[in-house]
């Protein structure tokens, strides 16, 4: 009996022993997945350099090699745990803390600490980081405690997001150039000085030799090709136990490389932008696609130096002549739709962020020729004998579009709206550009009308109102006109607004009644004003291969509703919710 | 009046030295300046300096900037905004878009001199040079055989349509050549890969592209060296298809004008073999008018096929200069243009010193002239 007791002990043992070995083999099977990384010879580990992590893995894959401290489900408006176990303001706000899980390794056994954070974010602000523009101070309170203390009303919900989105990177390889750049902050230097540029330099020029991974998985230069290159799993992260793919192979190039490798089922999932026929050819192939929120669409943009895209009556009448969803058609397929409030926030997240009062007030501009034929007689123009609009002294509207060429979804937006304005009586003509050339053109008011993105990946107003009235106006270079429109005195009906002081208050403190509020009046502004005519909202189709990928969860699952930015496959292969087929 | 002092005297032997030696240090350098080959290489190299200079101030003259297009691409891929998208691109590149253009210039020709091509502005810390060395040999390798194989094939198929002109042969290959010349080299690799790679499977799509298999240790072994053959199979296989049909035409074209010469009919009535008539006087002289344009294409060999190396994602030179090009990283386009300038002058010399050893009368003509 005793014989058997000890041998009953010892099978236990052996299993308590064993069982934590169990769990952490490596998964088997292959991710795969591409991004447009750097080719060897540039590429490097650098997590904050050119051709670095950043480049190299995206905000796709990033998350997989460096933990962020939580992930945003955008369904339900909350940050679930990554690599923080909790979070939050403290201080009566004056301060922000997180606390890093209990257990957190890195890849080379050490424990991730709050002075990982604290050498994250020192070398950030050598950088130029937009967190210190609204944090005094980054200091661990302990070994798994951080804290961010804000300047004088610096905290916000927009700062919490940046925060708890911020990869952490490891002291072991990036310690010695935060104590330099610690050390060049505390002298009181700035960004002018040579000291400071100094560090810039040694930091962006450093290579680190091994990548230190607090994600389930890590890769060495070595494993970098000039077609794809793997992430291995690691056994040592939070996620190794959970994560359900032995690697993940990312594939390099653009959408036109990535389609073959797609079709043949070499390539699981993509995040490229393919073109609606692709796409269809993807379906037909049996390859299932999904849709998420792609964060922005095609905005018909002004120069407001060009007549008559200075009269707001010519520009609601444009809004008017536009079927916007017929430009969604166009621009995407079914993976676009056409634009509903005309309010300068996302539809996807407009019923969010704005007032129930206000989205009922809005003007949703319908397509209608009749009224938008009566709002140009309103501006002083009619139809000539060529059935062209014309002035009191017979000019017609003879512009030029630019586009960039080479985004097919912009291009199609453009030539469409081209098409109908024409059709209603504009006389435009086409230019396509290659897409340097047409961002070029844009910055220096080089343009009459043409096509950007309006709207923003991110949850808060201040992003989506940014893009594109400050990106183009008050964001650029001094000597850059861009759409040649003072939004910091605008006539809003007689009044002069500040619009810009308006869009960069819009999501500060933690007030999210305020927000709503200061949110409304600018969405009124932009609505009435119709500075440029959102066109539609695009989503991105993605395929998801599920002779390749088990466990995609069926469409409509709230976890779709995460645009690119927040991207759900973050979550999905993390949690291990996606595995290999057949497994 | 002044008296005017004697000139020193000059020792006798120093003076009957210089006497005679200036004739024939003069007559040397007379000889060497008046020779072709100075004439040729001192054309190229104010050639070079032109263009070099010309594209030094044209890709400044492009829309965008560095900062700038990395800007654009982090707010398309990030989601940053403007500002920080700039704060982020400035300290990430070490390229100041305001310095002066002239200093800009003088910075670059002064580095030149020196054989330094300076730094990647976009890619941190590499060097031009290094970024040249490392991806010439691929595009060397990939496109110069595929060159020699299109321009063999080419000549060889186009000196038969002509000699034999009218046959089933001749119209069979000139209607292959007038459709395959027609058809874009990235028409031509889609179509190879989705038909024979997607949807007859002859071949998995993603082992085709790169270089080499990446599981392979770089060694000079013969496992390496058929990995790097079978990874340029495809490559060379558009760039001949996209390319033959140009050669054999032309090759046609100029043999067909050679049959009609007189000495073809004297090398007939002489009596030679037909192989000797098609080989030593027809296909010799039907050569010459396609060697000149070999020599452009052999200088062209350095800028790759862009689109190609891109489809097949081939780690040639081609490729990145499109990245280059795309990122609009100067440094790198300065170094690559260079380069290609460099190779098409001194292809168009050598295509020189071809023609005169094909063509006796050429160098006779040079050799009259000289004299």
């Amino acid at each position: 009996m005793k014989r058997l007791l000890l041998v009953l002990v010892l099978v236990l043992m052996l299993g308590v022993v064993s069982l934590p070995a169990l769990a952490q083999d490596a998964p088997t099977g292959t991710w795969l997945g591409t991004w447009p990384y750097a080719a060897p010879g540039t590429h490097n580990l650098n997590s904050f350099a050119a051709g670095g992590l950043n480049d190299n893995l995206g905000l796709v894959y990033r998350p997989f090699v460096e933990l962020t401290p939580a992930y945003y489900l955008w369904a339900t408006q909350e940050y679930v745990p990554i690599l923080a176990e909790s979070w939050g303001f403290v201080d009566d706000n004056a301060a922000y803390e997180y606390t890093i899980a209990e257990g957190a390794l890195w890849s080379d056994g050490s424990p991730v600490t709050s002075q990982d954070v604290v050498d994250t974010f020192d070398i950030g602000r050598i950088l130029g980081w937009t967190q210190w523009t609204y944090l005094t101070s980054v200091e661990a309170v302990d070994d798994r405690t951080v804290r961010f203390n804000f300047t004088e009303g610096g905290a916000s919900l927009n700062a919490q997001r940046q925060l708890l989105k911020e990869h952490v990177v490891a002291s072991a390889n990036y310690g010695e150039l935060a104590a330099q750049a610690r050390e060049v902050a505390a002298s009181g230097a700035t960004n002018e000085d040579e000291a400071w540029t100094t560090v810039a330099t040694a930091i962006e020029e450093f290579r680190p030799e091994t990548l230190i991974a607090s994600g389930p998985y890590t890769y060495a230069l070595d494993a970098v090709g000039e077609s794809f290159f793997t992430l291995s799993w690691q056994p040592n992260s939070l996620f190794s136990s959970t994560v359900r793919f032995g690697e993940l192979k990312i594939w390099a190039g653009e959408t036109e490389v990535t389609t073959p490798l797609v079709l043949s089922g070499e390539l699981a999932h993509s995040t490229n932008v393919y073109p609606p026929a692709t796409m269809q050819s993807f379906v037909d192939a049996g390859i299932r696609v999904v849709a998420t929120p792609r964060g922005y669409g095609p905005a018909l943009l002004f120069n407001f130096t060009v007549a008559p895209f200075d009269n707001v009556l010519v520009r609601q009448a444009m809004a008017h002549a536009i079927n916007r969803e017929q430009s969604a058609l166009l621009t995407n397929g079914l993976g676009a739709s056409g634009t509903v409030y005309m309010s300068g926030i996302l539809d996807s997240i407009a019923p969010t962020l704005l007032s129930q009062e206000t989205l009922d007030t809005l003007n949703r501009y319908e397509y209608n020729l009749e009224g938008a034929a009566a709002l140009m007689e309103q501006a002083g123009y009619s139809l000539n004998g060529d059935g062209k609009w014309a002035d009191a002294d017979g000019n017609t509207i003879n512009v030029e579009y630019t586009f960039p060429a080479d985004f097919a979804d912009f291009s199609a937006a453009a030539r469409d709206a081209t098409a109908q304005l024409n059709e209603f009586g504009f006389d435009i003509t086409e230019r396509a550009l290659p897409w340097q050339e047409a961002a070029a053109a844009i910055r220096a008011g080089d343009f009459q009308l043409s096509v950007w993105s309006w709207g923003s990946g991110s949850p808060f107003a201040f992003q989506n109102f940014n893009n594109p009235m400050r990106r183009w106006t008050v964001a650029l270079a001094e000597d850059q006109p861009g759409l040649q429109l003072d939004i910091e005195a605008l006539d809003v009906g007689g009044e002069t607004v500040d619009l810009n002081a308006l869009i960069l208050n819009v999501s500060g403190g933690l007030d999210t009644a305020a927000q709503q509020e200061r949110a409304d009046q600018i969405a009124s502004i932009l609505n009435s004003g119709m500075y440029y005519i959102p066109l539609n909202e695009m989503l991105s189709i993605e395929p998801v291969n599920e002779a390749s990928i088990g466990g995609a969860p069926a469409d409509g699952d709230p976890i779709y509703q995460n645009p690119s930015n927040d991207h759900f496959i973050i979550y999905l292969i993390l949690n291990g919710t996606l595995f290999p087929a057949g497994m | 009046m002044t008296a005017v002092p004697a000139p020193p005297a000059l020792p006798v032997s120093n003076t009957d030295a210089d006497v005679n030696a200036t004739p024939s240090w003069r007559q040397g350098l007379r000889r060497i300046t008046r020779s072709y080959l100075f004439k040729v290489l001192l054309s190229g190299i104010i050639t070079i300096l032109a263009v070099t200079t010309l594209t030094f101030f044209m890709i400044r003259q492009m829309p965008g900037n560095p900062v700038e297009i990395r800007m654009d691409e982090l707010m398309t891929r990030q989601g940053l905004t403007e500002e920080e998208a700039r704060r982020a691109a400035a300290t990430l590149f070490n390229f100041d878009p305001d310095r002066p253009l002239l200093l800009q210039y003088t910075d670059f020709l002064s580095d030149l001199v020196r054989g330094d091509l300076g730094d990647s502005i976009t890619r941190g810390g590499v060097s031009v040079v290094s970024i040249i060395l490392r991806y010439l040999p691929w595009t060397l390798f990939c496109v110069g055989l595929a060159l020699l194989i299109s321009f063999t094939l080419g000549i060889l198929l186009g000196l038969a349509m002509g000699y034999w002109r009218g046959s089933w042969f001749d119209n069979l290959l000139t209607a292959f050549a007038s459709i395959i010349s027609g058809i874009p080299d990235y028409i031509i690799a889609l179509l190879i890969i989705i038909i024979f790679g997607v949807q007859l499977q002859w071949f998995q799509v993603g082992a085709v592209r790169g270089g080499v298999d990446p599981t392979i240790t770089p060694a000079f072994s013969a496992e390496y060296l058929l990995s790097i053959l079978q990874y340029a199979t495809l490559p060379i296989l558009v760039y001949v298809l996209s390319t033959i049909g140009t050669w054999i035409l032309a090759m046609k074209s100029s043999t067909i004008s050679t049959l009609g010469e007189d000495y073809i009919a004297v090398a007939k009535a002489r009596g030679l073999s037909e192989w000797r008539v098609l080989t030593g006087y027809i296909g010799r002289n039907a050569m010459l008018p396609l060697v000149t344009r070999l020599a452009i294409s052999v200088g062209f060999i350095v800028g790759g096929t862009v689109i190609i190396e891109e489809m097949f994602q081939y780690p040639g030179l081609g490729r990145n200069l499109f990245i280059a090009i795309s990122g609009r990283d100067y440094t790198t386009m300065q170094g690559m243009f260079l380069v290609i300038t460099a190779m098409v002058v001194l292809s168009n010399i050598l295509a020189d010193l071809a023609i005169g050893w094909l063509d006796p009368r050429v160098r006779m003509g040079t050799e009259d002239n000289a004299q």
